[in-house]
């Protein structure tokens, strides 16, 4: 009898603390969030959630110091995950509704902020009528940033592109800088065959599986995957007829390496395997780590497509802030990103001579940071050519599907590249996005 | 004598009412909210309801049926190759008069304790252009030209195959090498009184007396492979083309990679409860032990 009365009270006692444990989830939560989000004491400070501590995380720091200039009790707390973590747990509390785990800022992939925008309404702080002077910054990237017509962040760093070239390598095969100014692509096979011919090295790298190239060829004549009213955009679209023509022509040529994956690719050409890499105004820290190679680069403008509309200009990701309606610091974080990110030409200068990021904020482009010449780069005032070229980067829309039209072009890529009809894999590729968005 | 019947299996019953309120509320009910999830569609936070809509898009979605038939792929060719392969092995270590077993035993078992992402990065490195795999055969004059593993979709399915098959068949060696030690050796003995070959012994003897380990391991390999994830996004993720991708992949690109739709990503994951239940009913039919 006695046993069984304490087994009663065990099971009993179990019983209520895991149900309580259940009860008290919700509490404990908060009491956790409050000390992340946190006001504690009156204390001015905000969180933010951003990936690549070094270059974004620093952005955010830099700005904090400038801040806090002329408000000293600012304090700003960067919460440092991996880019793939972020955007799982941003989408997975927004899903569920929980708003207390988020932060205050949120960094956004430029592709995906009509998506999220539109997924999850009444989320982000609308910056429309905020004190931020949107015509200072780089018109594409206001772009990316509107949806509806109200404007939801505050623009971060570009990805404008440029032809990175080995000047030994190039010129052992006979070319000049003239030679790689405002090409073609058709004329950058061509050179990369002497090159390959003359030197044994490759021109470039090619994935099928990553759709960078694709994208940057896209964009160089003011197109996308899909239409601003997210729409497939690949029939009937001669900017995409022409990227696709101009990436067989490249995988054909074989003057294109190979590469499966990220690390190859830098691996390619920190090893000295390629004589060019067409890339993101960020691909020069990756660059810089070979330091054998110093002053042996140069940058020219990226190649363009040969129709009408097609510039030698191009962007390759960027991203930018978000502020978090429901955040308890709502109007002092979109004062911070306003003040800084949003409007301070010595927040750019620093960031670029700290963390070589380039940012979009025209006012900045004339400062002496962005003058600076580089080393590295045979002296080439890299940064002004980056700055002068991402004012003719041309502005499109990204659209909330940009994801599904990039997988459902991949679908099709592999027979596109063993020479199937172009025109019919076109259809087929419209026909798969379609079905994927219904 | 009754009343003391009931009150031990009351007490039974309060050591089972514990687990059973846990796994109902952290195992039914989401599987319940989920299967009403699955009834609607959207974006987000977004949607609506839209009863059958989901199931009839996932009848008519290219993308769904190239999942399912590469994850079916793998369960045909990689399942049969690495339980046949764990049942030879683990015969092989339960020789009695084998050297090291132990050694043995611990550097097959060895890559089941490896993290699923790290292997799958080392499979990625060893399988590069460049890599290791390539330099080794075009060393020994097998090829002369790379082969560009991982871009094309035989040989990238290839890689995936073989790198879980590397990861399991240790796993899987072990259920069977416990089975097999639990067999009476005198039954060996008198196989081999009457004349039965080695050969004869291991079909005749070993495989019927395992069956149902056989059995146990196929239904949680097909689970498994049903479930693929880490090892393709990690080591293709889903290229060439799609041509690797997984269900589970699919499910994962659906709420987290594309504008999320929730609703539709629900619905393909009871596609493959649906798959799991009806394969492991077949598998019991076949290889259960007839009542």
């Amino acid at each position: 009898m006695k046993k069984k009365a304490l087994s009663s009270l065990l099971v009993a006692g179990l019983m209520a603390s895991t149900l309580a444990a259940c009860g008290s989830n919700d509490t404990n939560n908060n009491a956790g969030n409050t000390t992340g989000d946190s006001t504690e004491g009156g204390s001015k400070k905000v969180v933010a959630w951003a990936w690549d501590p070094s270059f974004n995380g620093k952005a955010l720091n830099i700005a904090a110091e400038i801040y806090k200039q002329e408000h000293p009790d600012f304090e700003i707390e960067v919460v440092d995950m991996s880019k793939t973590d972020l955007e799982q747990k941003l989408n997975t509390n927004l899903a569920a509704g929980v708003t207390e785990g988020l932060p205050d800022i949120i960094l956004v992939n430029d592709p995906n902020i009509q998506k999220y925008v539109n997924s999850y309404p009444g989320t982000f702080a609308d910056f429309t009528d905020s004190s931020v002077d949107y015509s200072q910054f780089s018109q594409y990237k206001v772009d990316a940033l509107t949806v509806d017509n109200k404007i939801y962040g505050i623009p971060f760093d570009i990805g404008v592109t440029g032809l990175f070239y080995r000047t030994d390598i190039l010129s052992e095969a006979g070319f000049s800088a003239e030679d790689l100014e405002n090409i073609t692509w058709d004329e950058y096979i061509e050179i990369g065959k002497v090159v390959k011919e003359k030197t044994g090295k490759y021109m470039s790298t090619i994935n099928p599986n990553d759709e960078a190239l694709t994208s940057v060829l896209l964009q160089s004549a003011g197109s996308w995957y899909i239409t601003p009213e997210n729409e497939g955009n690949f029939v009937d679209n001669p900017a995409m007829t022409e990227t696709l023509r101009v990436y067989k022509a490249i995988s054909d040529s074989g003057i294109a390496k190979p590469v499966t994956g990220w690390s190859e690719f830098v691996g390619s050409f920190n090893s000295g395997d390629v004589a060019t890499v067409v890339s993101g105004v960020w691909q020069i820290a990756s660059i810089m780590d070979a330091a054998d190679q110093s002053g042996k680069w140069a940058v020219a403008p990226t190649p363009r497509l040969d129709i009408e509309g097609g510039v030698n200009a191009s962007n390759e990701g960027g991203s930018s802030w978000f502020v978090l309606d429901k955040s308890a610091n709502k109007e002092l974080a979109m004062e911070f990103l306003g003040a800084t990110i949003g409007g301070s030409s010595e927040f750019y200068e620093r960031f670029l001579t700290e963390a070589g990021g380039v940012g979009s904020y025209i006012p900045s482009f004339s400062s002496e940071a962005y003058q600076q010449t580089s080393e590295f780069f045979g002296n080439q005032a890299i940064y002004a050519d980056f700055t002068e070229w991402s004012t003719k980067v041309p502005g499109i829309s990204l659209g909330m599907y940009t994801q599904e039209a990039k997988d459902a072009l991949k679908n099709e890529l592999p027979s596109i590249l063993n020479g199937a009809d172009l025109q019919k894999s076109l259809a087929n590729i419209q026909q798969l996005f379609e079905q994927q968005v219904q | 004598m009754g009343g003391k019947l009931n009150k031990s299996s009351l007490i039974g019953w309060q050591f089972v009412l514990l687990p059973s309120a846990l796994i109902l509320l952290f195992s039914f009910y989401p599987m319940i909210q989920s299967f009403i999830l699955s009834f609607e569609s959207g974006k987000g936070n977004v949607s609506e309801f839209v009863g059958l809509g989901n199931y009839s898009r996932l009848l008519s979605d290219p993308m769904f049926r190239q999942a399912l038939y590469n994850t079916i792929l793998y369960l045909i060719v990689q399942v049969p190759i690495m339980l046949f392969l764990g049942l030879i092995i683990a015969h092989l270590l339960n020789q009695p008069n084998l050297k090291f077993k132990g050694f043995y035993r611990t550097a097959i078992f060895l890559p089941c304790v490896t993290s699923l992402v790290s292997y799958s990065i080392l499979f990625k490195s060893m399988f590069a252009v460049d890599g290791i795999f390539n330099k080794l055969l075009m060393n020994m004059h097998i090829i002369n030209e790379p082969i560009a593993w991982l871009m094309d979709p035989v040989w990238a399915r290839v890689v995936i195959i073989a790198a879980i098959t590397w990861r399991w068949t240790g796993y899987n060696m072990i259920f069977y090498l416990s089975a097999m030690q639990n067999i009476d050796p005198s039954v060996y003995e008198a196989a081999s009184i009457d004349g039965a070959s080695k050969f004869r012994q291991f079909f005749s003897i070993t495989i019927p007396m395992v069956k149902p380990i056989i059995l146990f391991t196929a239904i949680i390999s097909t689970n498994g492979t049903l479930q693929l994830f880490d090892e393709v996004v990690n080591i293709t993720n889903g290229g060439p083309g799609n041509s690797t991708m997984t269900i589970s992949q699919y499910i994962y690109n659906l709420s987290f990679m594309y504008t999320p739709n929730f609703g539709y990503a629900a619905t393909v994951s009871y596609a493959i409860v649906i798959i799991v239940a009806v394969l492991a009913f077949i598998q019991m039919k076949i290889g259960g032990e007839k009542k």
